[in-house]
C-alpha cells in the first residue's frame, strides 16, 4: 500500500514538473504540434516578422529625422467605411491581416497603399473573421494612400509600373509572328516587384522571352513551372532583377518582374506564333488587350478572380485581376503595328474596334498601325482583311529541320455543298444573362437571336434558354417555328436582361440534357462573353453531354474569352463566331445562316497519297461547314509533289475532293510551324485532360513544351540578371490594375 | 530515507531527460530568416564566355556548357560585348538540362569581331556550397563564307555589381 502511495506521489511530481516545463518552454509544445506544412509557414512568418521588426526599426530611425510619412508601417484593411488601409489595429476587432514584407515608406512618391498586395505568400494571417470583411475604397477618403494625378476633368491617372505595351506583328500567309514588349518602370521611391495579368491569343505558341535591363538583354530559359517559380522566388529574395512568365489559362498569363529599382525601367519581350482564322476570303488577326472579369462558381479557388483596384486577395482565386474604376486610368497605353504579306492581292481592310492607319507596300503587302488616338488597352484589336479570290494561294505550309517535317493544311469545304439544302433543324439558343453581359453586349446578343428566329423555316423547331445564377427557358420543349411561336420567342428574348453570376454549367445542362428529336439536326447556339473561371468544368460537361448536338459559340463583346468559346465550338463539333460591339449582329447571323443552310461534310477522312504523315491535330477531323475551312497541323516525311484526297458524307452521298500538294514549294514555308504544331499537340493533350484522368497527360504536355521551348500550364520562362544585386531582399509587390473591357459595366461585374 | 532518495533520483532524472527529449523537437523548428540568410546555400552568378578567333572574322559559333561538379541551374543567357553578338543568343530547348546548355548565334553583317571577345554571358544559380567546375566545348566557329575556323573558347566568372 505504501509503495502504491509512493508511486502515485512520484507520478504526480513528475507530471507537475512536465507541466511546468511545457509552460516555460512553449516552443517545445508548439514544435511537436506542427506538421511539416505548418513548420514551413511558421518559418516564413518568423522570417517575415524579423524583417518587419527590422523595417520598423529603420522606419523609426528615419521618422526621427523627419516628419512622419503619410503612409503606414504595417498595412491592415481598415473598416469598410473608411476605405484604404490604416496603421495597425484590426478589422472589426476580429480579423488582422498584416503585410510583413512592406518596407517602411520614405517621403516622396511612395507606393499607394491601395496597390499593396495581400497574396497568400506575402501575408501572415493571424486570424480570419468568420465573415469576410470587405474593404471599400471610396477613392476620396484622405489617407487612403493613392497617388493620382489628374488626367482630365473626368479621369484620375494612376501611376503604375507598367508604362507601355508595344505589339509588332508580321503576317505571312495565315501565320502571324508577334513581338510583344511590356515596358515596366518604377515611378516610386522604393524598390518594387510588378505583377501583371494579361491576355494573349488562345492559340499563341509563346516561344521567346527576353528581359532587357538598361542596354543588356537576357534571354529567359524555359523550365518546369514549379522550378521556375522557385528560382524566381530565390532571386527576388536575394535582390536580383528577375522575371517570370507563367500561364494561367491558354489565353491568360502572369508576368512578374522583381526588384525594379526606383526610376529604373525593365522591358519584357515575348514572341509568339499563331494561325489566323479565314472565312470566305477574309483573314482575321486578333490581339486581346485586357482580361475580362470572370465569374467563379461558389467554392472554386482555381478560377480567375475579378477584384476592384487595391483589393488584392479578396476573391480567394488562384489568379486575380484588379480593375480600375470607370473614372480611373492608368498611364499604361498600347501601340500596335502589323506588316501583312499575304501573297495575294489585298482588297479590303477593316478594323472593327479601333481606329487604324494603313499604308500599302504593294498589292500583296500592307502596313497597319493602331492610331495614337486609340491607345487605351481595353478591347480586342480585331483586323480583318479580304484577299482576292475565295481561296488562299496555297493552303499548305511546311517546314523541315533536324527533327523532321511539319505542315499545316487549310481544308476547304467543297463548293458543291452550296447547292444543297439542309435538313430541318432543332435550334437551341442559349443566352448568357449574367451581369457582365449587361448593357451593350446583351443588346447585341438579343439582336442576333431575334434575327436568327426570323430566319427559321416552317419545318424547324426552336427553344430559347437563358442563364445567369440559374437557367430557365421559353417552354418545356422546343416549339415549331410558326409565326405565332416566333413572335412569342422574340417577346421572351426582348424581356431578358443581364444581372447576376455566370453559372454556365446550368445553361449547358438545360441545352444538352433533353431528348434529341432524331428527325432534326440539333444546333445549340451559345451567346456569351465567356467570362467564367471554370472553363475546364464547362468543357468536360460538353464532352460528356454533346451527343448528336452541334455547338456554335458566339462571343459577344469587345474582349471576350476566346479560349472558352473556341474550345466549346471544337468540342461541340461546330464553329465559333465573334460579335464585337462595333459589328452588325444581323450581318453575322446572315453569315451563320449561310453556313448552316447547307449540309456539312461529315465523317471526313483523308488519303495522304505518297505523304507519310503522323501526329495530326485535331485528331478527329470535324464536320466541314460551308465557308468555314479548318486547319490541320501535323508531321510529315518525304518531299516532292503528291495529291491529298478528302472524302466525306453529305447525307447519304459521298463527296471526294483532291488537293495537289507540293512539299518542295519554298514559297510556302514558315519557320514557326514546329512551334505551331507543338502548340496544337499541347492543346490536344489539354483537351483530353478535361475528361480523362490519365495522370500521364500533364507529363506529356510538359515534355512537349520543354522540347519546343514553349509556354504551357506546366512550364514557365525565367530570366535572372545575376550580374547585379540590388540593395535589400525584395521590393514591395505592386499589382497592375486594368480597365474593364469596353462595354462591360464595372458595377455589375466587379463584386469584391 | 530510501524512498526519499528514490524520489529525488526520479526528479533529477526527469529534469535531465525532459530537456534532452525536448531538444530534437526544438531543432525541428525552422530557423529565422536572418539565420537562413547567413547560411545561404543558393547564390546567383554570371559566367562570361569568350571566343578567340585570332585574325579571322567570327560569323557563327555554337558551344556546349555544362557543370561537371557542383550543382547549377541556368537562369538566363545574355549577349556579348561586340555589336554583332549583343543580342542574346539562342539555346536549344530540347538539349537543355538543369546544368547543360547548347548555345548558338550567327551574324551576317559586315562588322564582325576578330580576336578574343566576350560572346555571351550565362546567368547561373549555384546550389550548395561546392564551387562548380565547368566544361565548355566549342562545337563550331565559322567565318562569313561558312567555313570552319580555328578558335578557342574560355570562360571566367563574371563580376557582380
Amino acid at each position: 500500500m505504501k509503495t502504491i502511495i509512493f508511486l502515485i506521489k512520484t507520478i504526480v511530481i513528475v507530471a507537475i514538473l512536465l507541466l511546468l516545463y511545457s509552460i516555460f518552454t512553449p516552443a517545445l509544445s508548439r514544435s511537436r504540434e506542427l506538421s511539416q506544412k505548418q513548420k514551413e509557414e511558421y518559418e516564413r512568418n518568423m522570417r517575415a516578422q524579423e524583417e518587419y521588426c527590422r523595417s520598423l526599426e529603420e522606419a523609426e530611425k528615419r521618422s526621427a529625422k523627419r516628419a512622419p510619412s503619410r503612409t503606414g508601417r504595417a498595412f491592415m484593411p481598415s473598416s469598410p467605411t473608411t476605405g484604404g488601409y490604416t496603421e495597425g489595429g484590426s478589422v472589426g476587432g476580429s480579423s488582422v491581416i498584416v503585410d510583413l514584407n512592406v518596407a517602411p515608406r520614405r517621403a516622396g512618391r511612395s507606393i499607394p497603399d491601395i496597390l499593396l498586395p495581400c497574396s497568400a505568400d506575402e501575408i501572415w494571417v493571424i486570424a480570419r473573421a468568420e465573415t469576410a470583411v470587405a474593404v471599400v475604397d471610396d477613392g476620396e477618403t484622405p489617407g487612403c494612400g493613392t497617388l493620382m494625378g489628374k488626367l482630365d476633368d473626368t479621369e484620375d491617372e494612376v501611376p503604375l509600373p507598367l508604362k507601355h505595351t508595344d505589339v509588332a506583328g508580321h503576317i505571312a500567309g495565315y501565320i502571324a509572328t508577334v513581338d510583344v514588349t511590356q515596358q515596366f518602370h518604377n515611378p516610386y521611391d522604393e524598390k518594387i516587384e510588378a505583377v501583371y495579368v494579361f491576355p494573349l491569343p488562345q492559340n499563341a505558341a509563346v516561344k521567346e522571352f527576353i528581359m532587357t535591363v538598361g542596354d543588356r538583354k537576357i534571354r529567359g530559359i524555359i523550365r518546369e513551372r514549379e522550378e521556375a517559380e522557385q528560382i524566381y522566388r530565390e532571386a527576388r529574395n536575394q535582390g536580383y532583377v528577375a522575371s517570370l512568365l507563367t500561364q494561367e489559362r491558354p489565353n491568360i498569363f502572369t508576368q512578374k518582374v522583381a526588384n525594379i529599382e526606383p526610376g529604373k525601367a525593365i522591358d519584357i519581350n515575348i514572341k509568339y506564333f499563331n494561325t489566323l482564322t479565314y472565312r470566305d476570303g477574309w483573314y482575321e488577326f486578333v490581339f486581346p488587350m485586357v482580361v475580362g472579369p470572370r465569374f467563379n462558381p461558389p467554392g472554386s479557388t482555381e478560377g480567375v478572380g475579378a477584384v476592384a483596384y487595391g483589393k488584392s486577395g479578396s476573391s480567394d482565386q488562384k489568379t486575380e485581376v484588379q480593375y480600375l474604376k470607370p473614372d480611373q486610368r492608368s498611364g499604361h497605353d498600347i501601340s500596335l503595328s502589323l506588316d501583312i504579306d499575304t501573297g495575294v492581292t489585298i482588297e479590303e481592310v477593316v478594323s472593327t474596334n479601333h481606329v487604324i492607319t494603313q499604308s500599302s507596300l504593294g498589292p500583296e503587302r500592307m502596313l497597319v498601325s493602331l492610331s495614337a488616338r486609340d491607345n487605351i488597352p481595353n478591347k480586342d484589336f480585331v483586323l480583318r482583311y479580304r484577299v482576292a479570290g475565295r481561296k488562299l494561294k496555297s493552303g499548305l505550309v511546311t517546314y523541315q529541320d533536324e527533327r523532321g517535317g511539319y505542315f499545316t493544311l487549310m481544308l476547304y469545304p467543297p463548293d458543291s455543298l452550296r447547292h444543297l439544302k439542309r435538313a430541318p433543324m432543332e435550334m437551341i439558343f442559349v443566352l448568357d444573362c449574367s451581369g457582365s453581359m449587361s448593357g451593350a453586349p446583351i443588346a447585341k446578343a438579343k439582336d442576333a437571336i431575334i434575327r436568327a428566329l426570323k430566319k427559321l423555316g416552317p419545318d424547324d423547331t426552336f427553344q430559347v434558354i437563358r442563364f445567369s445564377n440559374n437557367a430557365s427557358q421559353l417552354g418545356p420543349q422546343p416549339v415549331p417555328a410558326t409565326e405565332e411561336n416566333i413572335r412569342k420567342g422574340i417577346k421572351y428574348v426582348e424581356s431578358l436582361n443581364g444581372s447576376g453570376g455566370t453559372m454556365m454549367i446550368e445553361g449547358i445542362k438545360a441545352a444538352l440534357d433533353f431528348e434529341h428529336d432524331p428527325r432534326r439536326f440539333r444546333l445549340v447556339s451559345f451567346m456569351t462573353d465567356g467570362y467564367i473561371g471554370n472553363e475546364v468544368e464547362i468543357m468536360g460537361a460538353i464532352q460528356q453531354k454533346l451527343g448528336a448536338s452541334r455547338i456554335f459559340s458566339f462571343g459577344v463583346g469587345s474582349s471576350v474569352n476566346r479560349y472558352l468559346l473556341d474550345r466549346m465550338a471544337k468540342l461541340g463539333k461546330g464553329a465559333v463566331a465573334y460579335i464585337g460591339l462595333g459589328d452588325s449582329a444581323g450581318q453575322l447571323i446572315d453569315q451563320f445562316y449561310d453556313c448552316i443552310s447547307h449540309p456539312a461534310l461529315t465523317d471526313v477522312t483523308i488519303d495522304w497519297g505518297n505523304l507519310e504523315v503522323s501526329d495530326i491535330y485535331p485528331r478527329q477531323i470535324p464536320d466541314l461547314f460551308v465557308g468555314r475551312p479548318i486547319i490541320l497541323t501535323g508531321r510529315f516525311t518525304g518531299s516532292g509533289e503528291t495529291a491529298v484526297r478528302i472524302s466525306g458524307n453529305v447525307g447519304d452521298m459521298t463527296q471526294d475532293i483532291t488537293i495537289p500538294v507540293n512539299l518542295s514549294d519554298n514559297n510556302a514555308q514558315h519557320a514557326g510551324l514546329a512551334c505551331v504544331w507543338a502548340r496544337k499537340k499541347i492543346e490536344d493533350l489539354s483537351n483530353q485532360l478535361t475528361y480523362d484522368n490519365n495522370s500521364d497527360l500533364p507529363g506529356e504536355i510538359k515534355k512537349v513544351a520543354l522540347n519546343y521551348g514553349l509556354m504551357s500550364a506546366y512550364t514557365a520562362f525565367i530570366a535572372v540578371d545575376s550580374a547585379h544585386q540590388t540593395d535589400g531582399d525584395h521590393g514591395v509587390t505592386v499589382n497592375v490594375p486594368v480597365p474593364v473591357p469596353d462595354g462591360v459595366r464595372y458595377d455589375t461585374t466587379i463584386s469584391y | 530515507m530510501k524512498r526519499a532518495t528514490i524520489t529525488l533520483l526520479i526528479v533529477i532524472l526527469t529534469c535531465i531527460v525532459v530537456p534532452v527529449l525536448a531538444r530534437p523537437a526544438q531543432e525541428d523548428t525552422v530557423t529565422s530568416g536572418v539565420e537562413n540568410k547567413k547560411g545561404i546555400e543558393t547564390v546567383f552568378a554570371p559566367l562570361e564566355i569568350y571566343i578567340d578567333s585570332g585574325d579571322q572574322e567570327l560569323a557563327a559559333y555554337q558551344f556546349e556548357l555544362r557543370a561537371v561538379s557542383g550543382k547549377i541551374k541556368i537562369v538566363g543567357v545574355e549577349g556579348g560585348a561586340h555589336p554583332a553578338y549583343q543580342e542574346p543568343p539562342y539555346y536549344d530547348p530540347a538539349a537543355l538540362a538543369r546544368d547543360r546548355i547548347i548555345i548558338a548565334a550567327f551574324n551576317t553583317s559586315a562588322n564582325l569581331p576578330q580576336g578574343k571577345i566576350r560572346i555571351a554571358t550565362v546567368h547561373l544559380q549555384i546550389l550548395g556550397t561546392e564551387t562548380p567546375d565547368y566544361e565548355i566545348n566549342l562545337t563550331v566557329a565559322a567565318s562569313p563564307d561558312g567555313s570552319q575556323i580555328p578558335a578557342t573558347i574560355t570562360l571566367v566568372q563574371g563580376e557582380q555589381k
